[in-house]
């Protein structure tokens, strides 16, 4: 990762000159097509996605919504690289990533992805400067410059000042906000999130998502989201809704 | 944070159970150790070349059974050997009490030629010899008794019918036991009533190679006789001693397998344990870009590291107990002479340790590797 992260520009409120509108004459980030994942469960072949084609362009801030069972996670966790499809293409950023091996896959994560999680997922022992700098420990990064990196993360999800604390002192919605800082500490292009707010008050629930989408707008980062809260999906700049596997329109 | 700090974290995040388990590894360790060093202690012979030529001639029937002096004269003749003696357990009560150290009567002419490894000034052993009222006594006895040249030692005989006045005229040291006392043999010969039998008599050969021979022969010499004998070396001797408690190795030895074995499923299910609590956060490493070897080498880290506090526990404490202080000889009121643990005793416990590390890593090590990192996010805490 170069020394100077986007975060610095980030953090001093620089409106960046990128947003999505303005994007879409270049390739899209997120390119998807005829993708499935089939279950099998004994004769009964599960669709879980049936061929979906779905181009995602940088800086946008998309919402996956749709009933429960209709794919939502399953396509969320193949384009963040957790899952594999049974047939079709998905790239990020040129690449394929259904062609990746394990390891290079797991390399690709830790630059291209920050994940946040409806539990949020905070590891337990560690504090919220801990658990931010976790993803970084795999990088050539000194402790030194881990440290500004993990400052600036913290400050920018209005942190800072809880550092030392372990998760289980910190409220729900701040520990989204630390899982948050973890996802964008190592400068990814996309962040995913599934159902973030869904274990949130609505004021909590507002503050999750004006960070998110304060990351599109001002570092014209990616962001899907999937969401059951159509308050929540307000906030994104295009919504796709799935339907039994298929996109509905 | 660095990585080290990081596993470090994890493994002490459930503190009872990282105490019992460091504590349990510890405490079998432990035993496996002191198994090892006790079997060491009874079923180590003297491995001098002295101890290896020398040959132990006893009554057939059982060492109770005495032995008629007349097979001195016959011994003595056959080829090979170097030098012979009686060599008699007294068993006396001294000062009142029954004691630790052997007391057995010999023949001081011959006893520097059988024992040769026993340090003692010429002029003590002159003063032995001329002396038939007088003994030596090893270092150790002397100095837990206080004893010194020119002591007289009384001795209430309990299997013989005779009490002795010895007078100490030589404190020898350097020998395998230095604990026991020797006197004349001529005590017991011109006891009154005395048929001149000897408990048992010690062969010197003259070469190892005329050790495994002269058994033969002396075996062979007096089989039709009424005094059959068992001629056999001072190793077999000293084991069969042992053999008398039944096959002590074996038992030691399966009970030692039996612990190790107990441990490696205590270490495996206590590692599967606290890896299983962990799929999930285990998962989101995954998610985050650690890659299955690293994950492998911080179950690795967590379960060695484990097993080597434990060890260090067990063995270390068990190394300073032994080896630094008396505790354990002194507990067993002198009967166990050195009870020491040596460089070999403690690198088998460290190669037990570090076994019990990696086999216990293999099995949650296994299930990480398996488990995809959807699989893994769904798995409740
Ligand atoms: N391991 C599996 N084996 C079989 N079927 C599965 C498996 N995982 C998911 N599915 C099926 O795939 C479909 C899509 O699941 P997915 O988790 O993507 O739904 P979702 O849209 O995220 O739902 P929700 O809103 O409830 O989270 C469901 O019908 C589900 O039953
Ligand atoms: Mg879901």
């Amino acid at each position: 990762m170069e020394s100077d992260p986007i975060l610095n520009l980030l953090h001093s409120n620089v409106t960046s000159p990128l947003n999505a509108s303005e994007e879409t004459g270049e390739a899209p980030v997120v390119q998807i097509q005829e993708l499935s994942k089939v279950y099998q469960q004994g004769e009964i072949s599960i669709y879980a996605l049936n061929r979906i084609s779905l181009n995602i362009a940088q800086g946008e801030f998309l919402t996956l919504m749709g009933p429960s069972g209709s794919g939502k996670s399953t396509l969320l966790h193949i384009i963040a690289g957790i899952d594999r499809p049974s047939s079709g293409q998905c790239r990020v950023q040129g690449i394929d990533v259904t062609k990746l091996s394990e390891s290079e896959l797991a390399d690709w994560r830790n630059q291209n992805v920050g994940f946040v999680f409806q539990t949020f997922n905070l590891l337990p022992v560690l504090t919220a400067f801990e658990n931010v700098e976790l993803p970084l420990l795999l990088t050539r990064l000194t402790s030194k410059q881990r440290k500004k990196q993990v400052l600036t993360a913290l400050e920018l999800v209005g942190l800072a000042d809880r550092m030392g604390h372990l998760p289980r002192q910190l409220s729900g919605g701040q520990e989204q906000r630390v899982a948050i800082a973890r996802a964008l500490v190592t400068d990814p292009q996309l962040i995913v999130a599934d159902e973030p707010t869904g274990n949130l008050d609505s004021n909590s629930a507002h503050e999750v998502l004006d960070i998110l989408q304060s990351l599109c707008k001002v570092a014209a980062k990616t962001v899907i989201v999937v969401t059951h809260d159509p308050k929540a999906a307000a906030f994104g700049s295009r919504s796709v809704h799935l339907e039994k596997g298929e996109l509905a329109n | 944070m660095s990585i080290g700090g990081f596993i470090l974290r994890n493994a002490i995040r459930n503190k009872r159970r990282a105490f019992l388990s460091v504590l349990s590894v510890a405490v079998s360790l432990f035993l496996f150790v002191t198994l090892l060093v006790g079997l060491r202690e009874l079923t180590q012979p003297p491995h001098d070349t002295g101890s290896a030529a020398r040959i132990v001639v006893r009554n057939k029937i059982s060492l109770g059974n005495l032995l008629p002096s007349r097979q001195k004269a016959t011994i003595e003749k056959m080829p090979g050997v170097e030098a012979i003696t009686p060599f008699t357990w007294f068993g006396g009560k001294f000062r009142g009490e029954e004691v630790l150290f052997g007391q057995f009567a010999v023949d001081p002419k011959v006893l520097l030629k059988v024992f040769a490894e026993a340090r003692m000034t010429f002029e003590q052993f002159e003063a032995f010899e001329k002396d038939p009222t007088a003994c030596i006594v090893g270092i150790k006895t002397c100095e837990k008794y206080g004893l010194k040249i020119g002591d007289f030692i009384k001795l209430q005989g309990t299997f013989w019918p005779l009490d002795l006045n010895l007078k100490l005229v030589g404190i020898y040291k350097g020998s395998i036991d230095d604990r026991n006392l020797f006197f004349n043999h001529r005590q017991l010969d011109e006891m009154p009533g005395s048929t001149g039998e000897v408990g048992t008599w010690w062969v010197k050969a003259k070469t190892l190679d005329a050790v495994a021979p002269l058994v033969q022969e002396i075996n062979a010499a007096f089989s039709n006789t009424t005094a059959a004998v068992r001629a056999e070396t001072e190793q077999a001797f000293q084991l069969s001693f042992i053999s008398m408690w039944g096959n002590i190795k074996m038992l030691v030895l399966s009970i030692c397998s039996v612990v190790v074995f107990t441990l490696v499923l205590v270490c495996a299910s206590t590692m599967s344990m606290a890896i299983r609590e962990r799929f999930r956060e285990l998962a989101i490493l995954k998610a985050l870009g650690f890659r299955r070897r690293e994950l492998f080498a911080f179950i690795l880290a967590e379960s060695f590291g484990l097993a080597a506090t434990g060890a260090l526990i067990g063995v270390g404490g068990a190394s300073f107990l032994f080896n630094q202080t008396e505790i354990v000889v002194n507990a067993s009121q002198n009967f166990l002479i050195a009870f020491e643990m040596t460089p070999r005793i403690m690198g088998q416990a460290c190669v037990v340790a570090a076994i019990l590390g990696i086999v216990s890593s293999i099995g949650p090590s296994l299930s990480v590797a398996r488990m995809s990192v959807v699989q893994g996010l769904k798995t409740l805490d």
